[in-house]
């Protein structure tokens, strides 16, 4: 495919997703904002996890301060919604400063652990902070529109992509792959590897931010547990992994995929939905830890011994 | 008057270490498991809470539905989680044995999340508590309220991992996991085969989880979502104790515990696990090879 071919096809399957709410029913809109929503996360994780390498369990904590930043600032101090978004993505960016520099010095496991300590920690904190409600939450002002949430969904989703797609030909997306395959390496070749690993770690922190606050809007009422809710963590993983880490559109495909497939599972019992999602991350891992984009660039070739090829790469 | 403050304040902050150092028995044994398949397999193994809870619901059933005891049920619930850690490691994580590290984070966090969603299918969320008819007994010791099952379980706890310390010190299979953690290569080249081993060190891990957990349902309470949390509790043990030996993960384990239970008087019970990650988080960033591990 030319690049001017790609242009098209993905101005038009934008402008494809943006007309759905003039004829599409009220339940596939809504379900189209969390899709949405969720691949915003996801391409924020892609960031971090995918091209930078650093399995961060813990973005979720990324989304409920967003959430928060917006329901403070539109509930406690009457501001309007576009600054409260602001807001929460503000609290996000300097969380990550702040938890980013000493917990990005730790590597693999111990990056991996510490992001999983501190998303437990998060609902403790906010269910002891007056400010946010305690145990209670807040409520937000009501706002009928759920076209203007789809669009904006959506627009907070291109934008994100955008940004992945910006990273993948710059020399910064560059400098985080190199961190991802060997980080001494890319240090010696004159990478500052702690400065990127912050920048790659807000920039996902501003997606996340930026999902929470229009899903808080958009629900209007979070409380501690729902607004850090660690199964978000699961399917932003799920959805970047099956899609495709360190690519563009991996991670909203995974998300669009996977989010159809679990909608309709989740029609019969809702559990199973979950469930789901374990066994898929499983599966990709042993199947196609290079995710959906990989497979169908070579499965023409190799057929179905690409998936046992993967298999004999990597089992003792 | 004032004398009498004193002496209660005493009794009371010896009674909150008491309860720290029992809870911190459990604790070591619950993080045992991780750093032995950590320390083996390198493999942090993000599933360990999911089968911590597992050991526990094994426990739960045996005494509801068999009215076994649940000190008598532990073998029991070892054997079964051996069984479920050793056919994990034989039939999945063996397949991406070779893959990046970070690909066996996520397999092990998609299987704990498998098995907690099994778990919420089968036992449901509701919150389950093994409770034998000695479950609120206690006596006392210099004034100092002991109560029966966390002592049995703290001493349970302490003899488990001594047996696995002299395991791995004195018996043929022991040498051949040590071996096999030290250099996969050398330990080839004499004989040990790694699939086996493997599978049998994973097994072992799991199989202290289950009798973790089967002492766990008895001093708390379980439900198919406690695993995360007690993932990262081990965790946090395993790096403050280092992962040298089976002591240091008992220190860890009484250290934690201890700051557990001063966190719950002194700041408030939802305190707790802000202290004990915040614990984990300072000593990661600044002492990543443990409270006792040297120093790089």
């Amino acid at each position: 495919m030319t690049l001017r071919f790609k242009f098209i096809l993905g101005v038009a399957a934008a402008l494809m997703l943006a007309t759905l709410p003039w004829f599409a029913s009220p339940t596939l809109i809504q379900f189209g904002i969390s899709t949405l929503l969720l691949a915003t996360l996801a391409q924020g994780w892609n960031i971090i996890g995918g091209f930078t390498g650093y399995a961060s369990f813990g973005n979720s904590e990324f989304f409920g301060l967003g959430s928060y930043g917006t329901a403070i600032a539109m509930v406690q101090w009457q501001l309007p919604f576009g600054v409260g978004l602001i807001f929460g993505v503000l609290l996000s960016v300097i969380f990550a400063l702040v938890v980013g520099i000493p917990v990005l010095r730790l590597r693999g496991h111990y990056f991996a652990i510490a992001t999983l300590a501190l998303s437990q920690v998060m609902t403790a904190i906010v269910s002891n902070l007056e400010v946010a409600g305690r145990n209670t939450g807040l409520v937000l002002p009501l706002l009928n529109g759920d076209t203007l949430f789809y669009e904006l969904s959506l627009a907070v989703l291109l934008l994100a992509t955008l940004t992945v797609l910006w990273i993948s030909n710059s020399r910064f997306g560059f400098g985080l792959i190199a961190i991802r395959e060997n980080e001494d390496a890319a240090a010696s070749m004159g990478v500052n590897t702690t400065l990127y690993k912050v920048l790659a770690f807000a920039l996902a922190g501003v997606f996340s931010a930026l999902a929470g606050g229009i899903h808080a809007y958009w629900i209007t009422f979070i409380d501690p547990v729902s607004a850090f809710d660690l199964s978000l963590n699961v399917k932003m993983i799920i959805m970047t992994v099956f899609g495709g880490p360190g690519s563009v559109l991996g991670p909203v495909i995974g998300a669009f995929v996977l989010s159809g497939i679990s909608e309709t599972l989740s029609t019969e019992i809702s559990s199973l939905a979950n469930l789901f999602f374990g066994v898929v991350i499983v599966a990709a891992v042993v199947f196609m830890p290079r995710g959906l984009a990989d497979l169908m660039r070579r499965f023409r070739k190799t057929g179905w011994r690409y998936f046992s090829e993967n298999v004999k790469q990597h089992r003792l | 008057m004032e004398q009498a403050l004193v002496v209660s304040t005493m009794q009371l902050l010896s009674q909150i270490l008491v309860n720290g150092v029992l809870l911190g028995g459990l604790y070591a044994l619950m993080a045992l498991g991780l750093a032995l398949v950590w320390g083996v397999l390198n493999i942090v193994n993000l599933a360990h809470g999911a089968l911590i809870m597992l050991g526990a619901y094994v426990g739960y059933y045996l005494f509801t539905l068999l009215n076994i005891d649940p000190f008598l049920a532990l073998p029991l619930s070892m054997a079964v989680l051996f069984c479920v850690g050793y056919l994990l490691q034989r039939g999945i994580l063996n397949l991406i044995a070779r893959a990046a590290m970070f690909n066996t984070l996520l397999i092990t966090f998609g299987i704990d999340v498998v098995l907690t969603q099994l778990a919420q299918i089968f036992f449901s969320a509701d919150f389950r508590t093994i409770n034998p008819s000695y479950a609120g007994s206690n006596f006392m010791v210099f004034g100092v309220t002991l109560p029966l099952v966390r002592v049995l379980a703290f001493v349970v706890a302490l003899a488990l991992t001594i047996a696995l310390w002299l395991f791995l010190l004195h018996t043929r299979l022991g040498r051949a996991i040590r071996a096999t953690a030290q250099n996969l290569g050398a330990a080839r080249l004499y004989g040990v085969e790694p699939k086996a081993i493997y599978a049998l060190t994973f097994g072992l891990g799991a199989a202290l989880a289950g009798g973790a957990g089967d002492l766990y349902g008895v001093v708390s309470q379980i439900n198919p979502y406690i695993g995360a949390t007690l993932t990262a509790k081990s965790f946090a043990i395993a790096i403050i104790g280092g992962l040298e030996s089976p002591l240091g993960v008992v220190v860890g384990g009484i250290f934690l515990g201890v700051v557990e239970s001063l966190t719950a008087l002194y700041i408030g019970p939802t305190f707790v696990d802000i202290a004990s990650f915040g614990i984990l988080v300072l000593v990661l960033i600044f002492r990543p090879n443990g409270l006792l591990g040297a120093t790089t």
